[in-house]
């Protein structure tokens, strides 16, 4: 057990458990952040993404222990902000969420992307989120939402 | 009036973008424990002894000696236990549970237990057949002796695993005598049946709820009821709250997948190079269990002669039972395989007898008022030769065709028109099912729709709301439909066979409409409507004659590939595709629907790769297990045509499983007009391509 | 269990002089290989030592004649940095996926020496070297010695992996193509990577390499050198010589993923292709 030392969701935390705890456990046991999946626990899905120094990391292989100092943002933190807000509603318009289970990592995903690349062009939104499966969509509305929201979002990113 | 199929924003997807939706494993109680599944490491065996750690207190063992009713998971064929109790029969059968608090300590334990197996010898040939069904149209045996030539193909289609995002799982506690079970669920009531079957419990001691639900595509049809009895039975034993949730690896392992199937084909071909008759003879793998098996093999044998008529037919096929881990339900219900042999053989047949293929499917596509392959009718229009003229438009199909043809630059395009029958086949409905769906209007004027009907995501709890939103005149937020729960709805039936709109919005229409007449403002009412099979369907399950399904739902789908000469690998290029499913609830979820449906099919078609090998599925993680990415899509085009069908709601036949049905033959024509071989299994690997090009 | 978060390089080295430990870096093999039931601890046998922090081996420079590179930078990171030399490039674009090219790091790669491991080929050809450090000491060993087969490495219990030097090259013509199951997110069924230097039509320079068809990495230098030296139009003559030494060494297996013979063909297919197009 050691003590562990991190920002999530703009709040400062310390807690104390096993570095090699998985930091997708922490986030949904410790902090009731189930707003973040388990769909593999192998990081191939994406549905555990979170944002770490504002990028894109699945969370169900990262030991604790390397989060120290870092700045963790989940999709619950994030949801607060305008760039949600305009992602969000290009999700919605655009169809982009069915099951909605991949939905958060996407959502995750597109705004590390964005980040990097406020104008992306459809190729680089498809490696963008090349690490998200979603088994429902055929991603064509996906990748269309986040098309529109960069568009929408002109300036936030 | 506002056209229905405008597209409205869903009603669920907030929820799901902010993260706040609760999915099974999102869901706490307090005090409850954690329930792991010990299972079989054998194919087949005898289970001699099991020696168990000691428990500590607040751990526990559930096995079938906890079963207080039957110790079978009730499903249609009841061959499935809920527990070993002396022979495995696959590898991963579950054996008992280990329940407790601790994670940790429960997974300690299981890693303790010894299992001592007599082992037997398993069967993973097809040799006992579990189901044989076959029947006759016209006069095959006639058309066969007088052939000029038979032209024969033997094709083989392989597993397919739903990889929902969101594993199975289900969490319940429980009142007295009352069990209470929420969980990630396609059909809460199957569920409850079950239940009650393996408890001997009454109606008002089962209570089953879902949770939102990450992903089905029938994937979660009948497996959780076997979860839902284990936890049942454990919930009675303990007598605390439990939560069983699968491990992704568990559960791509031990699941239900689709059925593997070895489809013989051969077709009579007479003098004036017409095809007389037609001999299908369809193998399905069912695992170490029939379940669904029988149903899918039914729906497998009526796809018979596609989105053709042919007039002489010999129709026979066989569920075989297997030391593998049982098969089930997957989107397209035996429809898939079917089609896929079916449409490669018409081009098969066209390719033996110098034919264009155009042509020949032309020929025999089916018109309205045709005897489809079981002797019903095809009562409604049938519109695809608009279809097809728009299909092969939006994506130069002819053009492509004959470049590509000649022009061995490994470019190919490829055509499959495929059809889906609409709802539970023959009379499900009417003798099995009984739907009924209730509406209920509170003092507020907030109408409640209660129906048994799960949105696993393809926007159920939107469409419903539109149909009673429409006929109300009534805005959307003025409407409540919540997860179903058996406390408070009826049984409306299963979320399966692509019925919900067609068949229970059907009802709900009719509900909504009574309700209109009756309405009273503040004053509460409550109607309910429940399912009329219209007079004039027909069908005899024992020798498949008469109509099948009420209704079809038509499509067609054009994709392009590119294969490396290097690699062999295919590259999509475009997929177009065309759609009748009557009229859309809502635009924009059957879009939805239809990109999700056709990347299924497809990826069915070339990637998806399952293989069981000596018992075992070899391909159970993720990272082996290729489903695509956004790498792999290529641009996506879908027409959706208007061909209102009279008894469903606003028109609306079934589109569910409709988008995935083409998809695997699309790919794997447009292969064979890339490299100039004749394909014959799926998935059309890279692998196979090599072999296939080998062979010069 | 005793897993420690190392805070400094010098604290690491005590750390591994002192006890046995295994390190780990940003995670994305080890946790994946060593995964539990969730909310129980990774099954991890031995005690972990986590380097990820120690911001010592985060760097990328040129100097005399090599790029250095610390063995804690990310895939990503490297992908976009202007030093990393371009073949390198070219397979960390197409490694796995965003998300684990953002905590995957290049020691980890070598680290786990997986026979399909997507750097490998390509730090063969360009003659890598991987700096080892102890308490004690600090030495250069190729990349080829250092993987000695699957998971296994020339690695003494008190030494980590801190650099990886490349010496600075200008081939005229290099390429890596990765054969997955998809085209993201995947593991390479087989992998291949070439570089060559032509001055004048005469090839100065030819390296190539294979992943995933054997336990480590397949490079030939004898067959290499014999063709240095001669020209790109005898090389081309001679080509299915080539492809035939060359594919006595190719020798891949069976399994989950792809077969041998699929695996063989087109290792040899992407050695034409590459010699074709010079």
């Amino acid at each position: 057990m050691s003590k562990i030392k991190f920002t999530l969701n703009n709040k400062e935390v310390e807690i104390e458990e096993s570095p090699t705890a998985r930091l997708l456990d922490i986030l949904r046991e410790n902090f009731g952040l189930t707003g973040v999946k388990e769909g593999c626990g192998e990081g191939e899905c994406g549905a555990c993404a979170v944002l770490i120094n504002d990028k894109v990391i699945n969370s169900c292989i990262v030991p604790l222990g390397t989060v120290e100092g870092k700045n963790i943002v989940t999709i619950e933190g994030f949801s607060k902000t305008k760039k949600h807000q305009i992602l969000r509603n290009s999700f919605e318009e655009e169809g982009a969420v069915q099951c909605g289970f991949c939905t958060p990592g996407m959502i995750i995903a597109s705004e590390s992307l964005l980040n990097k690349n406020p104008h992306p062009s459809d190729e680089e939104i498809k490696i963008g989120l090349s690490g998200n499966l979603c088994r429902c969509t055929g991603y064509n509305m996906i990748v269309k939402a986040v098309k529109s929201a960069s568009k929408k979002g002109d300036g936030l990113w | 009036m506002k056209d229905i199929s405008k597209s409205v924003r869903k009603v669920d997807s907030l929820i799901k973008l902010s993260g706040k939706a609760k999915y099974v494993d999102d869901i706490k109680i307090e005090g409850m424990l954690y329930a792991k599944t010990v299972r079989s490491t054998k194919s087949k065996a005898n289970i001699i002894s099991i020696t168990l750690p000691e428990l500590p207190k607040g751990y526990y063992v559930v096995d079938y000696h906890d079963v207080p009713g039957k110790n079978v998971v009730s499903i249609v064929f009841d061959d499935m236990p809920i527990f070993t109790e002396k022979t495995v029969t696959y590898y991963g059968e579950p054996i008992m549970l280990i329940v407790g608090e601790d994670k940790s300590v429960v997974t300690n334990l299981i890693s303790q237990i010894k299992i001592e197996y007599e082992e037997l010898t398993p069967l993973f040939e097809r040799t006992n057949s579990a189901i044989n069904y076959n029947f006759v149209k016209g006069d095959s045996k006639k058309a066969f002796k007088e052939a000029k030539k038979i032209i024969k193909f033997d094709y083989e289609t392989g597993y397919q695993e739903q990889l929902y995002i969101e594993p199975q799982g289900m969490i319940g506690e429980i009142n007295g005598n009352k069990v209470t079970i929420t969980g990630s669920v396609q059909c809460p009531y199957y569920v409850h049946n079950a239940v009650k079957v393996a408890l001997g419990a009454d109606n008002d001691e089962v209570r089953i709820k879902q949770s939102v639900v990450g992903g089905a595509f029938g994937g979660k049809e009948e497996f959780p009821s076997l979860i839902g009895c284990q936890l049942a039975v454990a919930l009675r034993k303990i007598k605390k709250p439990i939560k069983l949730v699968y491990e992704r690896e568990e559960d791509m392992e031990v699941t239900t997948k689709r059925h593997p199937s070895w489809i013989h084909m051969e077709a009579a071909i007479n003098d004036q190079n017409e095809i007389d008759g037609i001999i299908a003879n369809v193998e399905i793998d069912g695992g170490a269990s029939i379940g669904l098996s029988a149903v899918v093999l039914s729906r497998a044998l009526i796809a018979c002669t596609g989105v053709y008529t042919i007039d002489n037919l010999e129709v026979a096929g066989d569920v075989f039972l297997t030391n593998t881990v049982p098969n089930g339900a997957f989107r397209g219900f035996g429809a898939p395989q079917m089609l896929f042999a079916v449409e490669m053989f018409i081009h098969h047949i066209a390719k033996e007898l110098n034919i264009d293929p155009l042509k020949l499917r032309l020929k025999y596509l089916a018109k309205q008022g045709d005897e489809t392959s079981t002797r019903g009718k095809y009562r409604d229009p049938i519109i695809m030769n608009d279809m097809i003229e728009k299909a092969m438009k939006i994506s130069d199909y002819k053009n492509k065709l004959e470049i590509y043809q000649k022009d061995n630059k490994y470019k190919g395009i490829g055509m499959s028109w495929f059809l889906h029958g609409c709802g539970f086949t023959g009379s499900g409905e009417a003798e099995h099912i009984k739907a009924l769906v209730k509406l209920a209007k509170g003092e507020d004027d907030k109408v409640n729709i209660l129906i048994a009907a799960v949105d696993m995501g393809q926007g159920v709890q939107t469409t419903m709301k539109k149909i009673v939103s429409q006929i109300l005149e009534i805005p959307l937020e003025q409407i409540i439909y919540n997860n179903p729960d058996t406390d408070l709805v009826p049984d409306s039936g299963p979320t399966v066979a692509s019925r919900t709109i067609m068949i229970v919005g059907g009802l709900i229409a009719r509900a909504a409409k009574q309700l209109k007449e009756k309405w009273v403002d503040g004053e509460a009412l409550t109607v309910s409507e429940r399912y009329k099979q219209p007079e004039y369907i027909k069908w005899d399950e024992k020798t498949f004659i008469g109509d099948a399904y009420p209704a079809y739902s038509w499509g067609i789908n054009v994709v392009e590939v590119e294969i490396s000469p290097i690699t062999y690998q295919v590259t999509l290029k475009g997929i177009w595709s065309v759609y009748d499913v009557g009229k859309a609830i809502d635009e924009r979820i059957i879009m939805g629907q239809a990109d999700g449906g056709v990347l299924q099919g497809v990826a069915y078609g070339y990637l998806e790769v399952m293989k069981n090998e000596n018992g075992r599925v070899k391909q159970k993680t993720v990272t082996d297990y290729i489903i695509p990415t956004t790498g792999d899509i290529p641009p996506m085009e879908t027409i959706l045509m208007d061909n209102p069908y009279p008894l469903g709601p606003y028109g609306a036949k079934g589109a569910g499983e409709l988008t995935l049905d083409g998809g695997a033959p699309a790919v794997a024509l447009a292969i064979e007009n890339a490299i100039n071989k004749t394909v014959t299994k799926i998935p059309v690997t890279p692998e196979y391509i090599m072999e296939l090009m080998k062979n010069e | 269990m005793k897993n420690i978060t190392a805070k400094t390089l010098l604290e690491a080295l005590n750390l591994l002089n002192d006890g046995n430990y295994k390190v780990l870096a940003g995670g994305t093999d080890l946790m994946v290989q060593n995964r539990a039931w969730s909310n129980t601890l990774p099954k991890f046998k031995e005690d972990i030592l986590l380097i990820s922090n120690l911001k010592e081996l985060k760097y990328i420079n040129q100097e005399d004649g090599y790029i250095h590179i610390g063995s804690l930078m990310t895939l990503e990171e490297l992908k976009h940095h202007e030093l990393t030399p371009k073949l390198l490039v070219e397979a960390l674009e197409i490694m796995a996926s965003p998300a684990i090219r953002n905590m995957a790091t290049i020691g980890g790669n070598i680290g786990n020496a997986s026979p399909a491991g997507d750097s490998l080929p390509v730090l063969y050809v360009l003659n890598a070297l991987v700096i080892l450090q102890s308490i004690k000491s600090v030495r250069e060993i190729p990349i080829e010695e250092f993987i000695l087969g699957p998971g296994k490495k020339e690695l003494h219990k008190d030494e980590m992996i801190i650099e990886i030097k490349i010496p600075i090259n200008n081939f005229s013509n290099f390429s890596f193509k990765k054969v997955g199951g998809r085209k993201a997110d995947a593991i390479s069924k087989v992998s291949f990577a070439g570089a060559v230097k032509i001055k004048n039509n005469l090839i100065q320079d030819f390296r190539i390499s294979f992943g995933a068809v054997g336990p480590t990495v397949v490079r030939k230098n004898d067959i290499e050198n014999k063709i240095i030296g001669t020209s790109v139009a005898d090389l081309k003559s001679n080509i299915q010589d080539i492809l035939n030494q060359y594919g006595e060494f190719v020798r891949p297996i069976d399994d989950q993923r792809s077969n041998k013979d699929y695996r063989k063909k087109v290792a040899i297919n992407l050695l034409e292709e590459f010699i074709l197009n010079l």
